[in-house]
């Protein structure tokens, strides 16, 4: 069982065909409820967090311990006037928020959820390579931030987005071999290794304590993928104004920060799932996503913990980072699991 | 030429111990005081708003030869007072007060004293006391 076929029981009594449309049409619903409750707890932590870390309370006054700031925020984002540059590359401009948004929104309908007391799996997509599929969607945020930095006819916005460049070219690539070590691993558990759900649901120990490296070098790509302090190059607010989002105001502006801070759930997600053994644990048939978000938020307070304490990275030493240190490790960390898929496991 | 020799550094190990002194302040209270709800602690001998007993003021205009800012101006109010002839008080504008508190040291009476009460909240541009709300409470002068 899992939640399409739930709803489309519950929707049986409208026939075949449109018990299918309807249950679809639900459960994209209910899944962009789950994200954007997602991302406004997301910002909530991150504020009362960093409000508790700087000795501050944080945001009190609307709402019951300020629980209904976010929403004030958003409305505050929505009313506001969108001032756009006069020489902008028009098309582009519009598009690169949306770019940013949806391939998040992908990003988090191509992880598996486990599954949920008597609603059973609420995973969205069942596909045989939805690894590769996912990696894929994620890789479009850098596109609409470059096309941000490159369309609106600002000096910033195109340092920004030349040094989001450079940060992305560094680190994809030792997170691309972390990720074929776990495949590689996988591969000699199951016949379809480029499943997630199976990569996850076939971990009899978590890979993060077979690969401690690889879970350092897929932890720090995720870092640098959400480019949140220690890697915040494309948008270093005190060099360049505010990078790519310089000339972005209103609502298109509200679209980057809840990338940022989705991107920061999205890849605590994956980690937990890829390292972490993600919802595998006891009852797991019924409590699988408990133990996915308990993980996740455990990873997502270590994230702003890192956010909140170190100082940005020059953009020249973390080109060396990515290419001199993170490349060899992830190599090193294939040769270890090749060792472990051919020695131990098979 | 002087070899300096660079410490032996282990990686990571400075940037964990960043984080751990980030988190540790995690279990501290927080220093924010939420001012209209709860008020925060001022000492016994603090001293803010000025206060005048018009009784005792024999308009001699010395704490407006003092006032360093021009604060107080003496004013003319009609009352019977035997002390004070020419009728002249001093009116206080707290908008430039700095609190130096000139004026209670130099009052030969001590008609005019400085008092505990800090919440002199005021609509802009309206910071002048007459002498006769000088003489009340805070809450009074609301009223």
């Amino acid at each position: 069982m899992n939640i399409l076929t739930r709803l489309q029981l519950f929707f049986q009594i409208t026939g075949h065909y449109a018990s299918y449309f309807l249950a679809y049409i639900f459960e994209t619903i209910f899944f962009l409820i789950f994200v954007v409750i997602a991302l406004i707890a997301m910002i909530y932590i991150f504020r009362k967090y960093m409000a508790r870390l700087q000795l501050r309370i944080g945001p009190n006054r609307v709402g019951k311990f300020g629980l209904l700031q976010l929403i004030a925020d958003a409305l505050k984002l929505v009313g506001k006037e969108s001032i756009i540059p006069k020489l902008r590359d028009d098309f582009a401009y519009k598009a690169a928020p949306y770019i940013v948004f949806i391939g998040l929104v992908v990003g988090f309908v191509l992880i598996p959820y486990g599954s949920f007391y008597w609603i059973g799996s609420l995973t969205i997509t069942h596909s045989n390579v939805s690894l590769i599929l996912f990696f894929g969607a994620i890789a479009m945020m850098p596109i609409g931030e470059v096309l941000a930095g490159i369309s609106s006819h600002n000096k910033y916005a195109v340092i920004g987005a030349f040094r989001g460049i450079a940060k992305d070219v560094s680190f994809e690539v030792p997170m691309m071999i972390s990720a074929v070590a776990l495949v590689m691993m996988d591969s000699a558990l199951s016949r379809t290794p480029l499943n997630f759900e199976t990569l996850v649901s076939t971990q009899f120990i978590p890979f993060g304590i077979l690969q401690p490296l690889g879970l350092f070098v897929f932890m720090v790509a995720m870092i640098a993928r959400s480019s949140y302090t220690p890697f915040d190059l494309a948008e270093s607010d005190s060099e360049i104004v505010s990078g790519y989002s310089t000339e972005y105001s209103g609502m298109r502006f509200g679209l980057f920060y809840m990338g940022m801070f989705g991107s920061i759930f999205l890849g605590s997600l994956v980690v937990s799932l890829l390292y972490l053994g993600g919802f595998n644990g006891p009852y797991s048939s019924y409590a699988g996503f408990v133990y996915l978000l308990i993980k996740g938020l455990i990873l997502v307070l270590i994230s702003f913990l890192i956010w909140l304490s170190m100082p940005r990275i020059r953009v020249d030493r973390f080109i060396n980072f990515g290419w001199k240190i993170l490349l060899p490790i992830s190599i090193i960390n294939l040769i270890w699991a090749g060792f472990l898929t051919l020695g131990v496991i098979s | 030429m002087i070899e300096v020799k660079e410490p032996k550094r282990i990686p990571l190990i400075g940037s964990l111990q960043g984080m751990y002194t980030v988190f540790k302040h995690l279990f501290k209270k927080p220093i924010t005081v939420q001012y209209p709800e709860e008020k925060a602690y001022t000492p016994a001998r603090f001293k803010f708003r000025i206060f005048l007993s018009m009784d005792d003021c024999v308009g001699c205009t010395l704490c407006e030869q003092v006032c360093p800012n021009l604060s107080i101006r003496m004013i003319v109010v009609e009352r019977n007072n035997p002390h004070n002839k020419r009728n002249l008080y001093p009116q206080v504008n707290f908008g430039t007060c700095t609190v130096c508190r000139n004026c209670e040291e130099i009052c030969p009476t001590e008609a005019i004293y400085l008092t505990h009460e800090l919440e002199t909240a005021r609509t802009r541009n309206n910071f002048f006391y007459s002498p006769e709300e000088l003489q009340k409470t805070e809450s009074e002068v609301k009223k």
